[in-house]
């Protein structure tokens, strides 16, 4: 008796020890994520309470001015998120699309398709700030590709220069980076839906766009709803492109939730910017929401 | 089991707790306070400065020279000049190593102050005169160089900029002329016998241009930066005052009062006369449209000389700004700016090897050498130049210049919205809208 006692109690010390072991794996990890990340979410969360200007030694508490400035009195502010709003809903639509389509020409193996994967994926390990090099070249009015392109049907544009265009012609750039990307987890996601569900359907006489519709869609929507939060959260981190493409600082037409941020931290308003901050990353987290949201109510219902 | 019960869900949430309570605390630290700082508990966060210590309080002397330093700058076009410099340098102190720390303008205007503020780079740093200078005295990043005597090397109303309360905490070393240069040859040809110094006799000369089949004026207005310098040409006439910039930001004058809307409507007027899409330029575009001769004047400034000879431009360059008054009304014929301030870090751990360096440019042989590879003026006293661009437009030294405007603006918000208003009005927009929707952005950047 008094053996198996002296037994348990080795085994406990053995696995209490595996178990710090296995724990102390976890420190390297979390103690980068709590210098890096936590730490710094919740300064921020305290510089927006005051009105530091990120150098004195001095600042006062203003309670949440910060954050009624930012949304009551402050037009590029709003004009910020306006732009990112407009960029966002043109990024998200046209490359979830465009990636979608890739996807189902490419899923399968055929002669050329990992060629064409990754001529499609190239873009996406260019660095943003080539890629705003590439394009700033294609959007020069007088010698840029673009208007060369437009000349055949007649047409020109100042691309970036036009106020009313000059967001849209932005997010044409950002599809172009990273619907490749976007491809490849649809892809993954096409690969995994079992082919015999397919042939079933189709024997049970469903038409191409049937099956898509009823059998594909369902099963890639876990694809999709990671495509769809990544290219949220690529629209509003598209801060090296707009600088690349619109200069430091950009003009109002093409300023973004995150270049605005910026700008105000480079003009000293270190409590402001960290407010600004704040929101944006609420309205990150509630797009994202209602993205899943929607996701979810495009599938089928399940009959019980 | 109580083996497994070692590492419960209740442990470890305990455990999350105590790092989160102290995340938390550790985060709580003032703003401010990261350089030593002790909160006072009344919202103020203690000195956060430099350690406590005056800047300047100690002397330098760069006879103790030795060591590494870092040169912070944007001048990534001025690198092999001062990779020149450095190399005489160590020629004098042989075991100075000095790195260039470059930065593009654009960024270093955003990020120079948190980068040396920690002391990683810049024991000697340039800042743009206006908003940036302003910083860096306020956040006490300059040692006072009084003591040394070397604003005695430099023309003194050239560099009143970093004289502070009596001090010498920076020193502006180029002279910029922040007006169009010109492609001499197609003025010529243009019949421009004399540089017109009033606004419709500045029009025609650009109708002649245009005569030529040549587009008169090449402006980046795709690019606040750029696009804004012909800012202080357009406005150098029309103000007020001399101060115009600042009392703006203060709230004295309005972009929508007369003077600012005669301003936006000679930009107008100017539309038929920029390259076509002109507010989608950038300033490569610009820059090899003036270079190629397709356009007669590049509307930046004197900085772009030595950029546009690199694309192959042989003509001779002048200089030429745009006068918005009546014949014999102008108080002004050109805009100057001396920037590129210099300033010894007062969180350098090397500083008198940095001061020993600016102290070797500021050597007249040296700031001429400078000069003439870079193909810009200094500010330093008795320089003489050898570089053909700078002996051709040497005159503009001795001209009634006003010391560029733009950098008045302390805060670059409303400097943006004051300058953007003139590319809006080029775009399309109608001066009043313009202005009334600057102003509204002014307003509300001053009532904060």
């Amino acid at each position: 008796m008094a053996g198996m006692t002296k037994t348990k109690r080795r085994a406990r010390r053995a696995y209490r020890k595996e178990r710090l072991v296995l724990l102390a794996f976890t420190v390297p990890a979390l103690a980068l994520y709590i210098s890096f990340f936590i730490i710094p979410a919740l300064q921020s969360l305290q510089y927006s309470l005051t009105n530091w200007n990120g150098y004195s030694a001095t600042f006062d508490w203003v309670g949440l001015d910060n954050f009624t400035r930012a949304l009551t009195n402050d037009s590029l502010f709003t004009n910020a998120v306006t732009n990112n709003l407009k960029f966002w809903l043109i990024v998200l639509a046209f490359q979830t699309l465009f990636a979608l389509m890739l996807a189902v020409f490419l899923f399968r193996n055929f002669k050329g398709s990992a060629l064409l994967r990754g001529l499609f994926f190239f873009p996406t390990i260019l660095s943003s700030v080539s890629v705003a090099y590439i394009w700033k070249f294609i959007y020069d009015p007088n010698y840029g590709l673009g208007n060369d392109i437009l000349g055949i049907f007649g047409i020109s544009s100042s691309f970036l220069g036009n106020d009313d265009t000059a967001i849209y012609w932005i997010a044409i750039t950002q599809v172009w980076f990273h619907a490749g990307q976007m491809m490849t987890i649809f892809i993954a996601g096409l690969q995994s839906v079992p082919q015999e569900m397919i042939e079933a359907a189709a024997v049970d006489g469903a038409g191409r766009w049937q099956v898509f519709k009823n059998v594909t869609w369902p099963m890639i929507a876990p694809a999709t709803s990671i495509v769809m939060a990544y290219t949220t959260i690529q629209s509003f981190k598209a801060f090296d492109l707009i600088l690349g493409l619109a200069g430091n600082p950009p003009k109002s037409s093409m300023d973004i939730m995150s270049t605005r941020i910026y700008t105000t931290f480079a003009n000293s308003q270190y409590g402001y910017a960290s407010a600004q901050a704040i929101l944006f990353v609420i309205v990150i987290v509630a797009l994202n929401f209602a993205v899943r949201r929607i996701v979810g109510l495009t599938q089928p219902k399940t009959e019980s | 089991m109580a083996l497994n019960n070692a590492f419960t869900r209740r442990r470890i949430l305990q455990l999350a707790g105590v790092g989160v309570a102290g995340t938390t605390l550790a985060a709580c630290a003032g703003p401010g306070a990261s350089n030593g700082g002790d909160g006072d508990g009344n919202g103020n966060g203690g000195d956060g400065g430099n350690g406590g210590e005056e800047p300047g309080s100690g002397s330098l002397d760069p006879s103790l020279a030795a060591g590494a330093i870092s040169f912070a700058h944007w001048r990534g076009e001025d690198n092999e000049a001062f990779a020149k410099i450095i190399e005489q340098l160590k020629e004098t102190y042989p075991d100075v190593e000095v790195r260039q720390d470059i930065t593009p303008s654009n960024d270093y205007q955003s990020n120079a102050l948190a980068q040396i503020r920690q002391g990683t780079v810049g024991d000697l740093f340039a800042s743009f005169r206006g908003a940036q200078l302003t910083t860096m005295i306020d956040a006490d990043l300059l040692v006072d160089l009084t003591d040394t005597g070397i604003a005695d090397k430099y023309e003194a109303s050239l560099v009143s900029e970093g004289l502070v309360d009596g001090k010498t905490l920076a020193l502006p070393y180029q002279l910029v002329f922040n007006q169009p240069i010109t492609n001499e040859e197609i003025l010529e040809q243009a019949g421009a016998s004399e540089l017109p110094e009033d606004w419709d006799s500045y029009l025609s000369l650009l109708d002649s241009i245009q005569g030529l089949g040549i587009t008169p004026i090449a402006w980046p207005g795709g690019e606040m930066g750029n696009a804004g310098q012909l800012f202080n040409c357009m406005i150098m006439n029309l103000g007020p005052s001399d101060d115009m910039c600042a009392r703006i930001e203060a709230g004295d004058l309005k972009v929508t009062d007369d003077w600012f809307l005669e301003m936006l409507r000679h930009y107008q007027e100017l539309i038929p006369y920029f390259q076509q899409n002109a507010t989608g330029t950038a300033v490569e575009p610009a820059q090899q449209m003036f270079a190629s001769g397709d356009a007669a004047m590049l509307a930046t400034g004197s900085y772009h000389i030595a950029s546009t000879r690199a694309l192959g431009a042989t003509f001779p360059i002048g200089m030429l700004a745009p006068v918005t008054a009546a014949a014999g009304e102008a108080k002004y014929v050109g805009v100057h700016n001396a920037t590129f301030a210099l300033g010894v870090s007062s969180v350098s751990e090397n500083p008198d090897t940095a001061f020993a360096l600016l102290d070797f440019l500021s050597d007249p042989a040296i700031a001429g050498q400078y000069g003439d590879d870079t193909a810009q003026f200094v500010t330093v006293k008795d320089v003489e130049y050898t570089n053909e661009d700078l002996s051709h437009t040497s005159d503009w030294v001795q001209k009634e210049t006003l010391l560029a405007p733009r950098f008045q603006f302390n805060n670059l918000d409303i400097r943006n919205a004051a300058e953007g208003a003139c590319i809006e009005v080029v775009g399309g927009k109608s001066p009043e809208q313009a202005a009334e929707d600057a102003q509204q952005i002014i307003d509300q950047q001053i009532g904060n």
